[in-house]
């Protein structure tokens, strides 16, 4: 990541060929869009490129960094579709996710792994309403009408598992 | 699993904002906090960490040949080299998010108010500083209705609306720009309560300089039928600053 900061597109070729794959697959997952995600995927390398000098290897690995950017970028992306990007139910929002868990049972430690332990324990309508947050930029008042569930209680649902979330995180 | 303790209200907000679900004008005021509350963006930052994770999960796709001889030639002088700042905005470094963006430049002025040394210091963007405007209806109200910010780097405005979601029916709210020339330019419409970034031809973006107005017309559906001026009132204005 130095020699990126540095201003090394080679050391930029070695970080796509490593990452570009992982990152194409989170805009994938948020946009749902091949065109759109090779168009974002293309902004956050040079989002990368612009702001490595940022990246601080005390408090996350690179993968994590990047992904996060991709994350941000397909989220935004989403939101300037407008509505229509709202109108997809939550339940088919969540089934591509086959290969989340197939690929998380592999990683057996570390960060991610916990985490996905930690959801896991999470009430099954708890953790799919917390991964279609994240996932799909989505507020409350959107995930309220997409469950048709009042707003206060999506919250609340949330609120307590985000509280469950930490609390296994730190045991 | 036991039931965790409850998250006091100022961290459930910070994990509310980290993941995402807050509505744009709440994030705005989520984000002016952090620039205030120490304590708060310690909290927000820490979960940001907790559920960065998640997209590590997600399955590997080979991304297409074709984009990286595009990232190649979309690539900017690097000149990271000087950057002065590393490590204090870590994770909103990476909240490039258009609410992100917007939200930072506001923290920016809260930030030069309240303790200027540190975030003074943070490097400008590559092809100049962000230029903000507060668009106030003309009679002078103090609070805006709309924010806008305009990254050269990324040569878009970005603009949140702050008027109530679901106002003005049958209407529309139309964006216009008002370079030096005088000469206003139609960008769009924005939606009540909504943000959004709106990319700018390069001509445009190289017109855009302090003191340039942003205005915000309400239209008929389909937009002013004069493409080169608005024919409704127009409800706010302001002019661009640098932070």
């Amino acid at each position: 990541m130095s020699r990126v900061a540095g201003g090394d597109r080679s050391a930029l070729r070695q970080l796509y060929d490593s990452t570009s794959a992982k990152l194409f697959g989170v805009c994938l997952r948020i946009l749902s869009d091949r065109e759109e995600s090779e168009d974002v995927l293309q902004e956050v390398y040079v989002t990368i490129w612009r702001r490595a000098d940022r990246f601080d290897a005390a408090r996350a690995s690179v993968m994590t960094w990047a992904s996060t950017i991709a994350r941000n970028r397909s989220i935004d992306r989403l939101r300037s579709r407008g509505m229509m990007a709202y109108a997809e139910p939550i339940e088919s929002h969540e089934l591509p996710d086959g290969g989340v868990s197939a690929e998380a049972l592999l990683v057996a430690a570390g960060e991610e792994g916990r985490l996905h332990k930690c959801l896991s324990e999470l009430d099954d309508r708890t953790e799919n309403v917390i991964r279609t947050a994240f996932f799909g930029g989505v507020t409350y008042e959107t995930l309220a009408q997409r469950m048709d569930t009042p707003l206060g209680t999506v919250k609340s649902w949330i609120r307590r598992g985000l509280a469950k979330l930490k609390g296994c995180l730190e045991q | 699993m036991s039931e965790g303790p409850e998250l006091s209200e100022a961290e459930a907000v910070a994990a509310e904002h980290a993941l995402g679900v807050l509505s744009p004008r709440e994030s705005a005021e989520a984000e002016l906090r952090m620039a205030t509350d120490p304590a708060f963006a310690a909290d927000v930052e820490a979960w940001r960490a907790r559920l960065a994770p998640l997209t590590l999960a997600v399955a590997a796709v080979p991304a297409p040949a074709g984009v990286w001889p595009r990232i190649e030639r979309a690539l900017p002088a690097n000149d990271n080299a000087e950057g002065g700042a590393q490590g204090v905005r870590f994770w909103r470094g990476t909240a490039v998010g258009s609410l992100g963006l917007l939200a930072a430049s506001l923290v920016a002025v809260v930030m030069l108010a309240n303790q200027p040394p540190r975030f003074v210091q943070a490097p400008a963007p590559i092809a100049g500083p962000l230029l903000n405007a507060s668009l106030t209806t003309q009679d002078g109200a103090p609070v805006p209705l709309f924010v806008a910010a305009y990254d050269p780097t990324r040569k878009a405005l970005i603009i949140t609306s702050l008027v109530k979601a679901g106002a003005d029916p049958g209407k529309v709210h139309e964006l216009w720009v008002i370079p030096s020339d005088g000469k206003p330019r139609a960008l769009g419409f924005v939606e009540p309560g909504k943000s959004k970034s709106i990319p700018m031809s390069r001509e445009l973006a190289d017109s855009m300089a302090e003191g340039s107005a942003i205005a915000v017309s309400v239209e008929p559906p389909g937009g002013s039928p004069n493409p080169n001026a608005p024919s409704g009132p127009i409800t706010a204005v302001g002019k661009l600053a640098k932070i």
